[in-house]
């Protein structure tokens, strides 16, 4: 790990040397041109990693966004004669301006529509730069766009112009660097992974996309600007498709999430048309192959290439994390509460019909606090249903839920969550590349109130992400997991991941802990773990629901229990009458093998 | 009157091919083909090289481009999509992103940026019923379209075939289960898919005229008659593409229906240009994806859980 550690800082200089001696070398006008150009694009393949990479949207719109900014700049410079600051920052304003105006529509669909849509921004863009030539020339385009002039300062072409748009790469770097590195970026990387989990952590996926997608188009905003100072001309050609093209060629190439990726890549497609000169057109029929090549055997580009020879060294994290204080918000002590009547979360008529069906039918049960609560029933008797429609997933048709006196019946799903119920799923859904630390500690998302403004200004340690870790690393401990912290959640046996997935509910703080089977795939003795870890939770004043098949398993935990059976509750009481209850044993085994029992 | 009439229903026929193809792949995969506009613009330069050379009405061409076109779809299934089938599906959207660019550039090194005119389907003069002076390029369309609609319609429903390449559309695993070759369904899908595609290029190579650029325009067409019929589904496919193709005629003919208004307002002609009713395409699109992202007609489509 050391020597890889070692390496990987020796490679990384290297790379930052040749990087560097590269202009020195090749340094007629015309190379340093070109490497003015690739920082160019390199600032637009980091904006586009922000959608693309952190958020794993496919974006089509990043060209669009680059080539009506040029657009902007060019209209703005050339013919009212504005100068840099102004036409710059009108630049980016516009495509921020542009992408919420896309994002309204479209961001909270599904993957392919966001595709598509984004698609048309730029076909709608280039038909309106060919046909309004009054403003911008038409299919010929404006030219005289003039050199940035910056506090008085001309700067020159040749190395001015290349140190000042590689100053913009840098910039853009440490940009997406920070957005990354912190508790923010771990978000991000649950957004991706998994939407569904990230809401049940009170993390709004929508959010975090719309605010990475602005973020994209800003940055684009950036790079569309330069460019048109860059090549002192803008014309449709800056918003046709192929742009588009090789940004996702140079984001695939270099690596989705990694900065130095898309420098890279950016190099590398810049250039490539020069080395393959010999070529002609047929170059992108090159480009293009080795793009799907990529896809095929290498998906997450050269940094994934990178990564996997020389790996990252993960620092001794949990020794560090365990030395610094105790957080001073979790419950003290073992003591044991004994479960109270005061009802903490009630459910009042609750009604959900899918296409006439009735899945829940006036359903109505409280939870007391401190209490155990089993929901059962056969299949498709509406338990699963009824933890949607609590969790926000389902909105219920008619009814009410009320935890602790607000009515949070119509919240979304991170609104319930971040009002305190927790909740696993029945089939796992934690982020398999991730640590388990780190999968416990982005819970912690909302109470360390991380967003993207204060992930750009944190120093060199970001004291949410050490905060939300060592307060993970205690819910841990609580569950005997301590142990394997740094271990990647993919590689762990299904009860760890079990157990890993309810210590992350717990890392939320919440008042009411709904788990979907959490027996479900579990051997006896884990089960009798699992019952022994969920009564010390409630003894503490956790306030649980368990949805469950397994009878053996509820009979000594469950405090209450309600029976539902075609959407409509039809028991409810101590788990020894439910067991009696005739109508329950109807359900679960029929009328007349019931009647015949009874005989 | 007629004559606009028989444009929406003819374009609209064209583009139904176009969206029942993409629609088929759709449903067979799951994964959006990207390079469908391509295959219009290979479908339409094979079309007009074809023609120009052998001095023949597409109809006679009609076969060679489909049985080439189906060639060309089955080999971009076997490169962009068979080995990244079980990868994300954003990973199938962008190889089909990059078939598409090798597919409309071998068409610019091969047959040269110029636009073509392909050859009309029967002919290119005009027929007279009544008062009405009808165009025999928008007839035999409309005639052609509903042929092979039919034919795709008999070969899915009416065959073997066409049972197995249902089944895979229907429930992957469930066929695989009962010996379907599911590989070998989607590689036959993407064929006729690519077929279909063709047919329209060289309806449209010969309607309008055709460069080796055009691909994205009709990708997007395709996709907004998809989208707005509903996602998945055939008939809302067709439905999608005629409401894309009245906007398209009746959008940019709207000053001449409305004389009164273009004198109203000055700026009324430019509003309406061919460009112009693009655009407006486009932000009825966004808008009924706000507020129906279902589509018109079209059963709820999957939304983020």
């Amino acid at each position: 790990m050391l020597r890889s550690a070692k390496l990987r800082l020796v490679v990384g200089l290297a790379a930052l040397c040749a990087l560097a001696s590269w202009p020195l070398v090749m340094s007629s006008p015309y190379d340093l041109r070109l490497f003015t150009l690739a920082g160019v694009f390199a600032i637009l393949a980091i904006g586009y990693q922000f959608i693309f990479g952190y958020v794993g949207e496919l974006s089509l719109s990043q060209g669009a966004f680059f080539g009506f900014s040029a657009y902007v700049t060019g209209i703005l410079a050339a013919k009212a004669g504005l100068d840099f600051a102004e036409t710059f920052l009108a630049s980016i304003v516009a495509c921020v301006l542009l992408a919420v105006l896309i994002s309204i529509p479209v961001l909270r669909l599904a993957s392919h529509y966001f595709a598509l849509a984004t698609l048309g921004v730029g076909q709608v863009l280039l038909l309106l730069a060919i046909d309004w030539q009054s403003l911008t020339g038409g299919a010929i385009g404006l030219s005289g766009v003039p050199l940035p002039k910056l506090f008085g300062v001309q700067i020159g072409r040749g190395w001015p112009l290349l140190l000042f748009v590689w100053s913009f790469v840098l910039f853009a770097a440490i940009v997406a660097h920070q957005t990354k590195r912190g508790l923010y970026g771990l978000a991000c990387h649950v957004v991706r992974q998994n939407a569904v989990a990230a809401r049940a952590l009170a993390i709004d996926p929508d959010a975090i996309r719309f605010a990475m997608f602005l973020l994209s188009a800003a940055i684009a905003g950036v790079a569309g600007a330069l460019h048109a100072h860059t090549i002192r001309i803008v014309s449709p050609e800056g918003l046709d498709f192929k742009v588009m093209i090789a940004c996702l060629t140079m984001a695939v190439i270099g690596g989705r999430t990694h900065v130095w990726g898309a420098v890279a890549g950016a190099l590398l497609v810049v250039h490539l048309p020069e080395w393959l000169r010999g070529f002609e057109q047929s170059y992108v029929i090159i480009t293009s192959s080795v793009l799907i090549l990529i896809l095929i055997l290498a998906p997450e580009g050269l940094a994934g290439f990178v990564d996997r020879i020389l790996p990252v060294a993960t620092p001794e994290r949990t020794s560090t994390v365990a030395a610094s204080s105790r957080p001073s918000n979790l419950p003290a002590g073992e003591g044991v509460l004994m479960p109270s009547e005061t009802p903490i979360l009630a459910i009042r008529h609750l009604t959900k019909t899918f296409g006439g069906v009735h899945a829940l039918n006036n359903v109505s049960f409280s939870l007391m606090r401190g209490s155990i609560t089993a929901v059962i029933g056969p299949n498709g008797s509406g338990k699963t249903t009824l933890v949607n429609c609590m969790t926000g997933i389902y909105r219920a048709d008619a009814g009410e839920i009320v935890l602790g006196g607000n009515e949070i019946t119509s919240m979304s799903s991170d609104e319930i969550a971040a009002r305190g119920v927790g909740r696993t799923f029945q089939n796992l859904r934690l982020v398999e590349d991730m640590s388990v630390l780190d999968n416990v500690a982005v819970a912690r998302f909302r109470s360390e109130e991380a967003s993207l403004g204060k992930a750009m200004l944190t120093g060199r340690r970001d004291s949410r992400l050490e905060r939300a870790r060592s307060h993970a690393l205690h819910v841990l401990r609580q569950f005997g997991l301590d142990k394997i912290a740094d271990a990647r959640c993919g590689s762990l046996p299904h009860g760890i991941k079990r157990l890993v997935e309810i210590a992350r509910a717990i890392c939320l703080d919440p008042v009411v802990l709904l788990l979907d089977e959490p027996a479900a795939g579990l051997n006896e003795s884990e089960q009798a773990e699992l019952a022994g870890h969920l009564e010390g939770l409630a003894a503490r004043g956790l306030t649980l629901l368990v949805i469950e098949h397994n009878m053996e398993f509820l009979k000594s935990l469950a405090t209450h229990m309600v029976c539902l059976d075609y959407g409509e509750l039809i028991a409810s009481g101590r788990p020894s009458a439910i067991y009696q209850d005739e109508r329950v044993v109807e359900a679960y085994i029929g009328r007349r093998h019931a009647a015949e029992l009874g005989a | 009157m007629t004559q606009l009439l028989l444009n929406t229903l003819s374009l609209g026929a064209a583009y139904s091919l176009l969206a029942i193809g993409f629609v088929l792949v759709l449903n067979a995969t799951g994964a959006v083909n990207l390079a469908h506009g391509s295959f219009v613009v290979v479908g339409g330069f094979l079309a007009a090289s074809l023609g120009a050379m052998l001095k023949l009405p597409g109809a006679i061409v009609l076969p060679v481009v489909l049985s080439g076109m189906m060639l060309i779809g089955g080999l971009l299934s076997l490169a962009a999509y068979y080995p990244l089938r079980n990868r994300p599906a954003v990973s199938v959207f962008i190889s089909t992103i990059s078939m598409g660019a090798i597919l409309e550039t071998a068409t610019l090194l091969v047959f040269g940026p110029s636009p073509r005119v392909g050859p009309p389907i029967l002919s290119g003069g005009s027929l007279r019923v009544g008062d009405a002076v009808l165009n025999v390029q928008s007839l035999s369309t409309i005639v052609l379209a509903i042929a092979l609609v039919a034919l795709q319609y008999v070969i899915f429903s009416r065959t073997v075939l066409g049972k197995r390449l249902r089944a895979v559309a229907e429930d992957r695993e469930m066929a695989t289960a009962l010996g379907v070759n599911v590989n070998v369904m989607i590689l036959i899908t993407f064929g006729i898919s690519a077929a279909l595609a063709g047919a329209a290029g060289l309806i449209f190579a010969n309607t309008f005229y055709i460069t080796p650029g055009d691909g994205e325009a009709y990708m997007i067409k395709t996709y907004v008659a998809a989208t707005m019929g509903g996602w998945g589904s055939l008939r809302g496919a067709v439905a999608g593409a005629f409401l894309v193709a009245a906007f398209e005629v009746l959008v940019p003919s709207l000053p001449v229906i409305l004389p009164w208004a273009v004198g109203a307002l000055p700026s009324f002609g430019a509003l309406f240009s061919p460009t112009a009713s693009t655009i407006w395409l486009y932000l009825a699109f966004l808008v009924v994806l706000f507020f129906r992202p279902q589509g018109l007609f079209g059963e709820a489509v999957q939304q983020r859980a």
